[in-house]
């Protein structure tokens, strides 16, 4: 329960950080050349607005959304790595490689949270909430603000501890998944919407989430185009166009569940 | 010595299949912990400060804007344009593939996104048509290459990053060489039509060549406004993606209405899905040369290089090699963050111009897309035709042999990239 809202959040966000960001820059240089216009009334209003902010404020939501983004992207399974080794192995190496991988991941990110909130902290956060709370520390340092928007920057850099523990609990999630159900998100997106039927086939539209060798191949599904591991090899025999087919299919019908959900 | 640890051990962490990210992120870390006094909390900062540049937010702009345009309206009537044009001349559709791949290619910033929006319509026409299956595959698998060489491309931006080389002037530095790979592929095409004798459209007539630009040209003008805004300096390359992002936005929802406004939350958490994987290699890799630079790593390379009388021609060869050879690994996007740093430094002290390596660096990555295992446009088009990789690896050899002349071409010749931005005045 807990965990969907989380979920919701974290797509929300992202979402709303991307647009936001993509509207704001749009508005700013419409800005810049239409104040240059001489449309009487339109002209003096917008020469009063002061756009100077907004690369700033896109670099800060971009930042945003990269930290958030890149935990959502745990859970959908987009980060590349290489994998062109152990996605040759037999399921059972390749299981306990996946799980390193994943707890490395964890760790990484981990470290980097602690080292981020201890960051922030140091700049800002310990005297802006002692502040808050009447508190009145000594020789708490205020920390720096940021140039144009004025905002304290540790409030903008609290981006890496916040954006970090979700990627470690993330990573620490689908480890956990994997080992119960030897499955592993698949950056499924379906079809590419808009495009009819009849136009062409279907179309993974998200090219890093193919079953190439950029991504590590879990234990539960058929990979898309190539043969699996070592084990499925000896099974099928030759590599025969027939077997792809199999595959691709079956891909495909993936596909349809994951469009739906 | 320490450059000989940091590289075992981020090679060791890479072959265990973690996220590119994560191990560079470690490598990072762990020589931090054991070998250096750099302050830790500098390193938090970094992974701020890394991706804290503007220039790099062109990134996400570009790929919301390709994600607007890879569904089906933009792509189909470029494709309907292309066909018009060169249809009737041997090859066909084939040819009209290559052409409608460049068109699409000059609006969109990704090759693998250039494969899907080109081949998920034109693959099915072609076999309809009656072009073996693997004629098309071949044609579409290497031209999508086109991709990220005709600007506006993600993976010149992440040069760009990598080495501070102006955006602008890689972008241009694009349009010739993009130009002459088409004509190069379109060529290949044409050559194995012919001896094969694969079916010809019936001729268009300019009147409905007319139609078709008239139809696709909404399009069209997206790349006018994005090199043309660059070009005349009314937007710097970020802003100019952000345009694109806006006008494809557009486009998709209101001219072709092959979007609802509901689908674009979708559009815009998939953009940020993607964006933000590539945002964190970035972060990371940005400490990860901060580090090697730390150590004076790329410097100590390039002293060694030139003692050791290293000349120009064994260099940029020694660099086709390992960059073709990355290629079999990791996706364009990593390879350009980890090795630009490195040779970059070695290229400058040889002569060489910084956009002709970036030119040459981008075409090696093209090459890398096209082959297995981890060539991106295969396995999209390995997931349009439903052909397997074995057999696609296959299709496409004619074409590719005919890119690998290429590169050789674009890495001797540096007039080629460097001749239009400076008729420009942008070097």
């Amino acid at each position: 329960m807990i965990n969907k809202v989380l979920n919701h959040l974290e797509e929300l966000l992202v979402t709303f950080l991307m647009g936001a960001a993509t509207l704001i820059i749009f508005v700013s240089v419409m800005h810049r050349y239409l104040a240059g216009v001489e449309i009487p009334g339109l002209q003096d209003w917008l020469l009063s607005l002061n756009f100077s902010w907004a690369q700033e404020l896109c670099i800060i939501m971009f930042v945003w959304m990269a930290k958030f983004g890149a935990a959502y992207g745990v859970r959908t399974g987009i980060h590349v790595g290489v994998d062109v080794l152990i996605n040759r192995l037999s399921d059972r190496f390749r299981g306990k490689f996946i799980i390193f991988g994943l707890l490395a991941g964890a760790l990484f990110t981990g470290i980097v949270g602690a080292l981020g909130a201890t960051f922030v902290w140091d700049n800002g956060a310990h005297y802006a909430i002692f502040n808050f709370l009447g508190v009145h520390g000594e020789d708490l340092y205020e920390g720096p603000t940021t140039p144009d928007l004025e905002w304290p920057t540790w409030m903008v850099y609290s981006a890496i501890p916040l954006g970090s523990s979700l990627m470690c609990f993330r990573f620490l999630q689908v480890a956990w998944g994997f080992s119960k159900t030897g499955e592993l998100p698949h950056h499924d997106h379906g079809h590419v919407e808009g495009l009819e039927e009849e136009d062409g086939l279907a179309v993974d539209v998200d090219v890093y989430g193919m079953g190439d060798n950029l991504h590590m191949h879990d234990l539960k599904h058929e990979q898309f185009g190539e043969r699996r591991s070592g084990d499925d090899r000896r099974e099928d025999g030759d590599l025969s166009s027939d077997s792809d087919r199999r595959h691709g299919q079956r891909r495909n019908s993936d596909e349809k569940q994951g469009g739906q959900q | 010595m320490n450059a000989v640890v940091i590289f075992g051990l981020l090679a060791i962490l890479m072959l265990t299949g973690m996220p590119i990210s994560i191990s560079l992120g470690l490598t990072v870390l762990t020589f931090l912990f054991t070998m250096t006094q750099v302050p830790l909390e500098s390193v938090a900062l970094k992974l701020f400060t890394g991706i804290e540049k503007f220039e790099i937010m062109a990134i996400p702009f570009f790929i919301l804007a390709g994600n607007f345009l890879t569904h089906g309206g933009v792509a189909k009537r470029m494709i309907n344009f292309a066909t018009s044009m060169v249809g009737h001349w041997y090859g066909g559709l084939g040819l009209a593939g290559v052409v409608a791949c460049a068109l699409f290619a000059a609006v969109s910033g990704s090759s693998p996104a250039t494969v899907v929006a080109i081949g998920s319509i034109l693959l099915p026409a072609m076999v309809k048509a009656g072009f073996p299956k693997k004629f098309g595959a071949g044609v579409i698998s290497t031209s999508g290459a086109l991709g990220i060489l005709i600007p506006p491309s993600i993976v010149m931006v992440m040069y760009s990053v990598a080495t501070n080389t102006s955006v602008g002037a890689l972008f241009m530095a694009g349009v010739v060489p993009g130009i002459a790979l088409a004509l190069t592929l379109g060529g290949v095409t044409w050559y194995r039509a012919r001896k094969y004798d694969y079916p010809r459209q019936p001729k268009a007539t300019w009147g409905e060549r007319w139609k078709a630009f008239r139809a696709s040209v909404w399009g069209l003008l997206l790349i006018v406004v994005v090199m043309g805004g660059i070009y005349t300096g009314i937007f710097t390359p970020t802003e100019a993606a952000a345009m694109s992002a806006v006008y494809a936005f557009i486009c998709a929802v209101f001219i072709y209405r092959d979007l609802g406004l509901k689908d674009v939350p979708k559009v815009l958490l998939n953009s940020a899905n993607m964006s933000a994987m590539l945002l964190y290699i970035i972060t990371n890799a940005v400490l990860f040369s901060f580090i090697m630079t730390n150590e004076n790593i790329p410097q100590a390379l390039a002293d060694w290089m030139l003692g050791h009388g290293l000349g120009l021609i064994t260099f940029l060869l020694a660099v086709n090699v390992i960059l073709l050879l990355a290629g079999n690994f990791m996706e364009p996007s990593s390879i350009v963050l980890i090795f630009a740093p490195i040779l970059f430094p070695v290229a400058v002290k040889l002569g060489i111009h910084p956009v002709h390596f970036g030119i040459l660096m981008v075409v090696n990555m093209e090459v890398g897309m096209c082959h297995p295992p981890v060539g991106l446009n295969l396995y999209v088009a390995s997931g349009i035709t439903k052909m397997g990789i074995t057999e696609l690896t296959v299709a496409v050899w004619p074409w590719l042999l005919s890119m690998l002349c290429f590169l050789m071409l674009v890495t001797y010749w540096p007039s080629l990239s460097l001749w239009l931005p400076q008729q420009l005045g942008m070097l």
